[in-house]
């Protein structure tokens, strides 16, 4: 992400003395927390329960209304972790949040990256799959708009995270994997 | 005279600039007209301003999270500045370099617009850039570029054309050939070839046709299509009885017995290579135990079910996943079985678990299941003759219900026989399972994880249990299948299931 934003910044300096040439375009980015009243918010991330199932832990955020701005948000908050230091994080330590989006169809993409999802993660389908649907749980469950998750890696298609669980087709929520 | 001069200078620029277009500008040429487009480069590759491009074709282009989203006839898609993908409706266009963003507008390359207005618009779009022309028209114009190859593995010879977009085909039986004929017109890599393989003597461009002319009449093939990249794949091998076909040394005689049943058993011991998958607290690796139970398990099915039994992989070697279940397809397996340890961040997690496929994304598969019945049901497909289309993502499909008897079995054995606790049987979606065309599991045997588990699951004791739970699960599904399609004539399961139970 910083090494994108710094190109950001490269190129819009390379550009800024053509600027003068072209006629000034409206910037299309708009600033969601001006627009967008941030307020605090309440979701619910999901974590693994000492039933190995996944249960959900209120939080309290500040987000923004529009639900693509508040998506990343919630994402990058369900990645730092449980509150609670005896719940386990369920993604590697350095995974980390390239990008999340909200599609009109009701697929939300959620673009992960880090060195030990990049390089090959060694784990059980267990945990795989905890991991992967603490995602999809968390983005369905505090998104209505959101009916199904995709996930890529490093912003390309992967096969599965750790081997196991297909990331080739979009994944639903998924009920007996949630305690009850 | 002179207050004609700015006039005559204003004149002779613009003429020369009309002749001489600004570096950052390019034509859009649509069936209405010409359009200026502002052009950016980045990595070699020429981006368009998606907002101009978008709006000369009259859609629309607006922020979306902290990417964008562009929509035209009901349809949308969106990208961002970090991902070479964008996204419309669950597919993916392939981008050869991420978007930029520059004072706030996106730039692409053109080939996203070709993937979008291709979905969005039935639109074809072609980038010429010494005219510095971008040309959007319609669809059927689309031509789209083959490469072929063709390599013989394990006795199957695999001929692949990997496509530069999305195409309908057939397969048609000819006398010593197939002919792949595609839907829209394409570019061949050659007009004809001969390769030194066993089953394929020559591949011939003509039209929209692809001939693979055989070397024998007894090849059968088998045809499906994998996405990205999209790729037609036709699998030649011998028909049964067609002579001696090539198969590796880990493959055991086939049977005697041919009446259908179990016969021919795929085990896959999860994992291998730099792919060690999970890790004990001790250190164990669940690619080591998984080989060595299965090897166990092979040898234990080989004499007590005389079962050609194969192995995805017989030593500490890397398979891809799609190919440990194309090796069960090529041999006609009629089980699959892959063997994995389990891992957990929650302490004390213990058990074993069996699963079978759970299909995810209905709606996609509903999709590409149409697109089948559209590709077989067009004139010159061949329905009825004895070729199988095939798609991957659907191929586990019909054989749900089998599956989940065989987990099942699995389950409830190695609950009885090795005494583990049973964390019952669940669906997920396994991607070593999607492309299985026989019914298949996937059984974790335990959580290394867990240092008593990872304790046990190294002792030849537990492993022995393993295997005798998991050749008796297969040994009772494989009586309880046969007895119901009517060829089993042995004893009664329970007669011959008959094992001790270890200690857990």
């Amino acid at each position: 992400m910083g090494h994108s934003f710094r190109r950001w910044i490269a190129l819009g300096s390379a550009v800024a003395a053509l600027a003068a040439c072209h006629r000034a375009a409206p910037p299309l980015t708009r600033n969601l927390n001006v627009e967008n009243k941030v307020a605090m918010r309440s979701v619910s991330l999901y974590y693994e329960s000492p039933d190995l199932l996944l249960a959900p832990e209120p939080r309290s955020l500040p987000l923004p209304e529009n639900p693509a701005g508040a998506l990343d948000l919630v994402v990058r908050e369900l990645l730092k972790g449980s509150v609670n230091a005896g719940v386990p994080r369920l993604f590697p330590d350095d995974a980390v949040l390239r990008g999340a989006y909200l599609l009109p169809d009701g697929t939300a993409l959620i673009d992960l990256g880090g060195p030990t999802l990049s390089q090959g993660w060694n784990t059980g389908s267990h945990q795989e799959l905890m991991a992967l649907y603490s995602l999809v749980q968390t983005v369905t469950a505090n998104f209505p708009e959101a009916k199904q998750v995709r996930v890529l890696v490093n912003g390309e298609p992967a096969e599965t995270l750790a081997g196991h669980i297909s990331l080739t087709d979009a994944l639903r929520p998924n009920a007996a994997l949630v305690s009850r | 005279m002179k207050r004609f001069i700015p006039l005559l200078v204003l004149a002779a620029a613009s003429i020369l600039f009309a002749q001489a277009p600004s570096p950052n500008q390019a034509t859009l040429r649509m069936a209405s007209g010409d359009h200026p487009v502002t052009i950016t480069g980045a990595e070699g590759q020429t981006l368009f301003a998606a907002d101009e491009v978008m709006t000369a074709l009259g859609g629309a282009l607006g922020p979306e999270g902290n990417g964008f989203q562009v929509s035209l006839n009901n349809a949308a898609a969106v990208f961002g500045p970090d991902s070479r993908y964008a996204v419309i409706r669950d597919e993916l266009i392939e981008m050869p370099v991420t978007p930029v963003v520059l004072d706030g507008r996106p730039f692409v390359p053109w080939q996203f617009f070709q993937g979008f207005l291709s979905k969005a618009a039935d639109l074809d779009v072609v980038w010429d850039p010494a005219a510095r022309l971008l040309t959007v028209r319609p669809a059927q114009h689309l031509i789209v570029s083959v490469q072929l190859s063709v390599a013989n593995i394990q006795g199957i010879s695999k001929v692949v054309a990997t496509l530069s977009a999305p195409v309908d085909y057939a397969v048609i039986k000819q006398p010593q050939a197939y002919v792949i004929r595609f839907k829209s017109p394409i570019r061949a890599p050659f007009p004809e070839q001969t390769y030194d393989d066993p089953y394929v003597a020559k591949a011939t461009f003509n039209g929209n046709d692809l001939r693979l002319d055989l070397k024998s009449p007894d090849v059968a093939a088998d045809a499906y299509k994998l996405d990205n990249p999209y790729r037609v794949i036709v699998d030649l091998h011998k028909v049964a009885g067609g002579g001696v076909t090539p198969v590796p040394s880990i493959v055991t005689p086939r049977p005697v017995q041919q009446a259908p049943g179990i016969h021919t058993i795929v085990i896959d011991p999860g994992h291998g290579g730099k792919e060690v998958g999970a890790i004990g607290p001790g250190g164990l690796m669940e690619k080591d135990v998984t080989l060595q139970i299965c090897r166990k398990l092979q040898d234990a099915l080989e004499s007590k079910l005389h079962a050609r039994v194969i192995l995805t992989r017989t030593d500490d070697s890397i398979v891809p996943l799609d190919q440990r279940t194309a090796i069960a397809n090529q041999f006609k397996a009629d089980l699959f079985l892959s063997v994995h340890m389990n891992a957990a961040v929650v302490k004390g997690a213990h058990g074993a678990e069996t699963y079978f496929l759970s299909l995810e994304a209905s709606d996609e598969l509903a999709k590409k299941a149409a697109e089948v019945e559209n590709a077989q049901g067009g004139p010159t497909s061949t329905s009825g003759s004895d070729l199988k289309l095939i798609l991957w993502d659907l191929a586990q499909q019909e054989y749900l219900n089998e599956s989940s008897r065989f987990a099942q079995d699995i389950q409830e054995e190695m609950n009885r026989i090795t005494g583990v606790q049973s964390r019952g049987v669940k669906q997920a979606p396994f991607r070593v399972l999607v492309g299985a065309t026989m019914p298949a599991a996937l059984v974790e045997v335990g959580f290394i994880t867990n240092p008593e588990e990872e304790s046990k699951l190294t002792s030849d004791l537990f492993q022995k249990s393993v295997v005798d739970a998991l050749t008796t699960a297969i040994q009772r599904y494989k009586t309880d299948y046969e007895t119901r399609i009517g060829t089993n004539h042995s004893e009664p399961v329970e007669a011959t299931a008959a094992s001790t139970k270890h200690g857990t």
